[in-house]
């Protein structure tokens, strides 16, 4: 599903530019569980943005999807965003004006969805991450936890491949956390699903099948 | 993506912006607003020249006897029938209306104690006309040297508002047109000034025959022959009545030009109106005109062009001075955009995240800025018009009449009202392009974090 191939990444020009990735080869299969996990600065997030194609700025191979992103142009790209990723933050990124329903339904308003069709999948989605009472509540009206479901409920509504996932635990509670990667464990266990989520906290994701070590931009080690 | 979708997303962003959108429209509705107010009175004001005080005809051109010049001995040609039948025979020309100058001399006088009580009695009926107006009618002890000519009747038959123009019995009274400009200079200073009714369309067909003498003078000794003792009767207002005199059907100047000036005065024309098929031969009849011997009378055209001119020049002015005021509006607009898309850096990731195309991000922008020049250009569009419409009230209840004083002041060509709109999304667009072009261009893992 991922293929990494001496990937180099630095932010800024010349000398002054700072190494984000350094020499980064990796595989991970379809329908894989992997973590990736690393103190701050490490290139976790660096890494995620790469496989999602929200940066392209690398040098190296990446192929994800049997798509070597660095070919693909602005629309191809955008397409590949909106069909075969979906993408979890941290800080949810929800459109505090939009409610559940029209948050989930963000993507179809690119990739040219019939409405209808896309509000009732939408509704099935929020139904799936236990939702279906809030569809019409504002990001305001909603429980960390809730909101993060929404945005898993957004990142599945395109029915991808990938789901990639940055600090998806680290604005909620142990318990909410827990939840939510049970969620994660339910897209990668029952609709197989590959999931890629970067975590300072791998203790919470016990049935991920593979996990990633990032140091200073390079894999110390990749366990499974 | 689709409109229906990128309109669903523009407007609930403008719904969360609205404060910030509004305050920088204010901009664009003044801006507009004026350069509807500058348009509009431009318009008019050439309209009413155009119009009242100039009138150009497009396809007519006046045709007179070329006047001896330095450097050349020889007179041009006079007009006559010859001459008429010759014009209209030039390729293009549809018809041809001589006018012939009255060749003798000719007086009236009116003493108002001799108008009938009952004419009296009718005139002060006339909506508009008061007592003291009747009065001062009665009071009238007029003498006048009448200067006049005659006109084809085709020319003013638009123009008649009481009665035939065409020659009459000499029992009964020769119909006479007036000058509109001359009578728009009198009802608004002379009559004014002295309680006289105004002469309009409406009173015209109540108003009683005037003396007239031909071949009369109170000054001079010039004339031949017995005069004429007859009467005329107004029959209406025409930009083709000569000014500061009267005109009367060009077979009457004929026939009284025969009587007591001979035969060649009644064939001789001081000038002619000559009607081409279409303006584009205007430049070919005017070429065989000259050519024939003959100048054409263009002091009316150049002064309308003149004064076009002149204001065409003030209205351009007044434009620049509005595309000015939207101009600094579309920096104001560029600013809040620039402000907006700061603010919303994580919700463009985000966007990009979920597969908004460079496009699609530039679309939206753009598609809110031209949504704030659609509501802004309306908004200035009623308000420049509620501003000339205010400006024609003031005028009509305010302001003493003057010479060719119009109903409005303003003229509303259907482009106008396109242009004002399109104008104001041309420079909101313009306002948003470089922050649409910043935030469509924006790296959106950079944006999606914050950085």
């Amino acid at each position: 599903m991922i293929h990494f191939e001496r990937v180099n990444r630095v932010y800024g020009k010349g000398t002054a530019g700072t190494p984000a990735l350094r020499e980064v080869s990796l595989d991970v299969a379809p329908g894989a569980f992997v973590t990736v996990v690393g103190t701050s600065g490490s290139g976790k997030t660096t890494m995620l943005n790469i496989v999602g194609g929200l940066d392209t700025d690398y040098d190296g191979k990446v192929v994800v999807a049997e798509r070597e992103l660095k070919s693909l142009g602005d629309r191809q790209l955008s397409r590949f965003r909106n069909e075969t990723v979906g993408f979890v933050f941290q800080h949810f990124n929800l459109l505090e004006h939009l409610n559940a329903l029209q948050n989930v339904t963000l993507p179809a308003f690119f990739s040219g969805e019939d409405e209808d069709q896309a509000r009732e999948r939408a509704e099935q989605v929020l139904g799936r991450v236990g939702l279906s009472d809030k569809l019409d509540k504002l990001p305001g009206q909603l429980s960390g936890g809730q909101k993060q479901r929404v945005a898993i409920a957004r990142a599945i509504f395109s029915r991808p491949r990938l789901i990639l996932a940055d600090e998806p635990t680290g604005n909620l509670d142990t318990r909410t956390g827990a939840q939510v990667i049970e969620l994660f464990e339910s897209l990668n266990g029952d609709d197989g699903l590959t999931v890629v989520a970067v975590t300072h906290e791998e203790f919470l994701f016990k049935n991920a099948g593979q996990a990633v070590h990032l140091e200073d931009g390079r894999v110390m080690g990749a366990a499974s | 993506m689709k409109p229906g979708k990128l309109a669903g997303l523009i407007s609930s962003n403008l719904r969360r912006n609205r404060k910030n959108l509004v305050f920088s429209s204010v901009g664009i509705v003044v801006g507009i607003s004026s350069f509807v107010f500058f348009i509009a009175l431009g318009n008019g004001v050439k309209r009413v020249v155009a119009t009242e005080i100039f009138p150009v005809e497009a396809n007519r051109i006046k045709v007179v006897a070329r006047t001896a010049q330095f450097g050349s001995m020889a007179a041009g040609r006079i007009i006559d029938d010859e001459a008429i039948g010759k014009l209209g025979r030039l390729t293009g020309v549809k018809d041809v209306y001589p006018r012939m100058k009255l060749a003798f001399l000719a007086t009236s006088s009116l003493d108002g104690r001799n108008i009938s009580p009952a004419a009296l009695g009718l005139m002060a009926k006339i909506p508009g006309i008061n007592r003291s107006m009747v009065d001062g009618v009665r009071g009238i002890r007029m003498w006048l040297e009448i200067m006049g000519n005659g006109v084809d009747p085709r020319l003013v038959k638009g123009d008649l508002v009481a009665g035939e123009f065409k020659d009459m019995p000499e029992d009964q009274p020769i119909p006479v047109l007036l000058s509109k400009r001359m009578i728009e200079i009198y009802n608004t200073s002379f009559a004014k000034a002295r309680s006289l009714p105004q002469i309009t369309t409406m009173v015209i067909p109540f108003l009683p025959p005037v003396p007239l003498t031909l071949n009369n003078s109170f000054i001079s000794h010039g004339t031949r022959g017995q005069p004429l003792k007859t009467n005329m009767k107004i029959v209406g207002l025409s930009h083709h009545a000569i000014m500061g005199g009267i005109s009367i059907p060009l077979e009457t100047a004929r026939k009284y030009n025969r009587r007591f000036k001979g035969e060649q005065a009644a064939h001789t024309y001081d000038a002619a109106i000559v009607e081409v098929t279409s303006s584009d031969y205007l430049g070919r009849v005017q070429q065989a005109v000259r050519g024939m011997g003959f100048d054409i009378d263009i002091s009316e055209r150049r002064m309308a062009e003149s004064v076009g001119l002149v204001v065409t020049l003030v209205t351009l002015g007044f434009t620049l001075i509005s595309l000015i005021i939207v101009g600094i509006a579309a920096v104001s607009i560029a600013h809040t955009f620039f402000m907006i898309i700061y603010e919303r850096k994580r919700e463009i990731g985000l966007l990009r995240a979920v597969g908004a195309t460079r496009a699609d991000i530039r679309g939206i922008i753009l598609g809110e800025a031209a949504f704030i020049g659609v509501l802004g250009g309306a908004v200035g569009i009623g308000l420049g018009y509620g501003f000339c419409r205010l400006v024609d009230w003031f005028v009509t209840h305010f302001l003493p009449d003057f010479p060719f004083k119009p109903e409005s002041f303003f003229t509303y060509p259907a482009w106008l009202f396109f242009g004002a709109i399109g104008f104001a999304i041309m420079f909101c667009a313009l306002g948003a392009f470089f922050p649409a072009h910043r935030a469509a261009t924006m790296d959106p893992a950079s944006a999606l974090t914050g950085r």
